[in-house]
């Protein structure tokens, strides 16, 4: 358990020390302060606005936080860094299990912090926070877990900019489940269903959002790491390494 | 117990459906026992990287089969007492030497008690102290050389394998690594090293071996493979008459700051009772010593051997 979050610990350092995630965090919360203004525009639906654009905001800020270690896992193969890691008692499934933590780590903060910065100006706008909202920023939260097992699974056979992009086409048609659920095989666990942490409309609207489904839907997501992570391990267990 | 031994390791390149017809290691079986400073040699491309990275675990043999301490290089508890300098290390650039060293030695399983003063000793041993806090991103390539036996040590490792230590580094550094592997040496620890840099290897080296596209041209103690060449012949200051005598026949001769003499003759059979007969006629006033090839001209020799066989 050290030796993953060691690696963990490597990855959280790197992606805290990416000026570009504060802007990135920064600009959301902007983007959606600024919905208060479009009551308007968007015929006094502003409110149901702002938790929408934050919900879409947080989700893409968690693609990008989960996208960022289909760049640096193919790096550290590619330059060596791995090696002098793995040259220590560390076994590789241990290495991608480190990565896994540390990106679903940061991913958990980043979007945690956003959702903290939502409350914060939604509550200033308007003088209420619905448990909805927050359950549906939850579930995003929760989302990172299976998007970083298909950003480790891609990484560790593909170069890096392959790998980015295969991942992010995963991640759409994987929220696109609803569109693509004709196709068994992608149905069928390659791709996971990412629409179960998106309960936008329920979210919005001030539906009921139990806790059972969000327990549920996290054991699903841990679920599915486990098996993409067995599917990278196996892979990765037979690589050359630089 | 061998601390390193290989049976028919091989290593053929490529992808899983197309592998390259030339190994770049073929069947190369060693064994290096306890105690020694190994030398591994070799031109560019002979597999010494290659052998390195078996023994590492960090490519898979075609076939054959490597151990380190009688374990498989995967075994995570031998791992424990390895230091590995990679060729060319290449470390997370975002990360400050103390924040690497830290995860390293956390991966050492290096009690968290010790942890500080540990890194703190190999800063102070690799004379990079100064530098402990700065990010690794901006070290020259001595400098990550440095961190990189750092790292290598930080676990007093029963077995040091070192991919090209001394490249990269000015001769000072190159003189301070050397001092830092026989400093190793002298606690106990095994040193496995390739290089190019013969008359560091002889100097440090107790084995040796060599390899050649692949194939391994010899292995074993320095001192018995490298050959007699001929003899020192050191004679005493004043002694005018058996130099006058020995004079035609050496190839070498050098005049010392005290007067005397040091003569270098061929290996010949006949000369070479006559030397040895004047020496015991004239016990005070000659010293012989048998001359040797330097690993330099052994080398060579060895590869322009395989270079017409191969």
């Amino acid at each position: 358990m050290n030796e993953i979050m060691a690696i963990a610990g490597g990855t959280w350092r790197r992606i805290l020390r990416m000026r570009v995630v504060y802007f990135l965090i920064i600009c959301v919360l902007i983007l959606i302060g600024s919905a208060y203004n479009y009551d308007i525009l968007s015929l006094g639906m502003h409110k149901q606005l702002m938790m929408d654009i934050s919900l879409v905001l947080n989700t893409i800020a968690a693609i990008l936080v989960t996208v960022s270690i289909t760049f640096e896992i193919p790096k550290e193969l590619k330059e060596g860094v791995a090696s002098t890691l793995l040259s220590k008692p560390l076994g590789r499934t241990q290495y991608l299990i480190g990565k896994l933590v540390g990106i679903a780590i940061t991913g958990f903060v980043i979007t945690g912090l956003i959702t903290a910065g939502f409350i914060f100006v939604f509550n200033s706008a308007f003088g209420e926070v619905s448990g909805s909202m927050i359950k549906g920023h939850i579930l995003i939260m929760e989302s990172v877990i299976p998007m970083s097992a298909i950003a480790v699974l891609f990484s560790v056979f593909i170069p890096e900019f392959l790998a980015a992009t295969a991942t992010v086409i995963a991640i759409w048609f994987a929220h696109s489940t609803v569109a693509i659920s004709k196709v068994k095989f992608l149905y069928g666990g390659v791709i996971p269903d990412l629409n179960l942490f998106n309960l936008r409309s329920e979210a919005v609207y001030g539906a009921h959002i139990g806790w059972g489904y969000i327990i549920m839907v996290m054991i699903w997501g841990i679920v599915f790491s486990v098996f993409a992570t067995a599917v990278a391990s196996l892979i990765f267990s037979q690589k050359d390494l630089k | 117990m061998n601390v390193i031994e290989t049976k028919e390791l091989t290593k053929f390149y490529g992808s899983l459906f197309w592998k390259k017809k030339e190994p770049a290691l073929d069947k190369l079986t060693i064994e290096i026992p306890e105690g020694s400073v190994f030398g591994f040699l070799g031109p560019n491309g002979a597999g010494k990287t290659t052998t390195i990275r078996l023994l590492m675990d960090l490519i898979k043999p075609s076939s054959g089969e490597a151990l380190l301490f009688g374990q498989p290089p995967d075994n995570l508890e031998m791992k424990r007492v390895l230091g590995f300098l990679p060729d060319n290390p290449v470390f997370s650039t975002y990360l400050t030497a103390y924040e690497f060293l830290d995860i390293c030695a956390k991966l050492l399983r290096i009690p968290s008690t010790e942890r500080k003063k540990r890194i703190e000793e190999v800063v102070d041993t690799v004379k990079m102290s100064k530098h402990l806090f700065s990010k690794l991103g901006g070290f020259s390539r001595g400098m990550t050389q440095r961190i990189g036996i750092a790292q290598a040590i930080l676990n007093k490792p029963k077995l040091l394998i070192l991919d090209e230590p001394l490249v990269g580094l000015d001769p000072h550094g190159r003189q301070e690594l050397k001092d830092i592997i026989l400093a190793q040496k002298n606690r106990g620890t095994n040193v496995f090293f390739s290089s190019h840099i013969l008359s560091d290897v002889e100097k440090m080296c107790d084995r040796i071996s060599i390899l050649y596209q692949g194939n391994l041209l010899c292995y074993g103690k320095l001192e018995d493979l490298l050959s007699e060449t001929g003899s020192r012949v050191h004679v005493k200051h004043g002694e005018d008459e058996i130099i006058k005598d020995l004079l035609p026949e050496a190839t070498g001769t050098i005049r010392l700051s005290d007067g005397s003499w040091e003569l270098v003759f061929q290996n010949k059979p006949e000369l070479s009772k006559r030397l040895k007969s004047m020496a015991e006629q004239n016990p005070k006033a000659l010293t012989i010593t048998p001359s040797r090839e330097n690993l330099e001209d052994f080398f060579f020799r060895k590869i322009e051997n395989a270079q017409q066989i191969i």
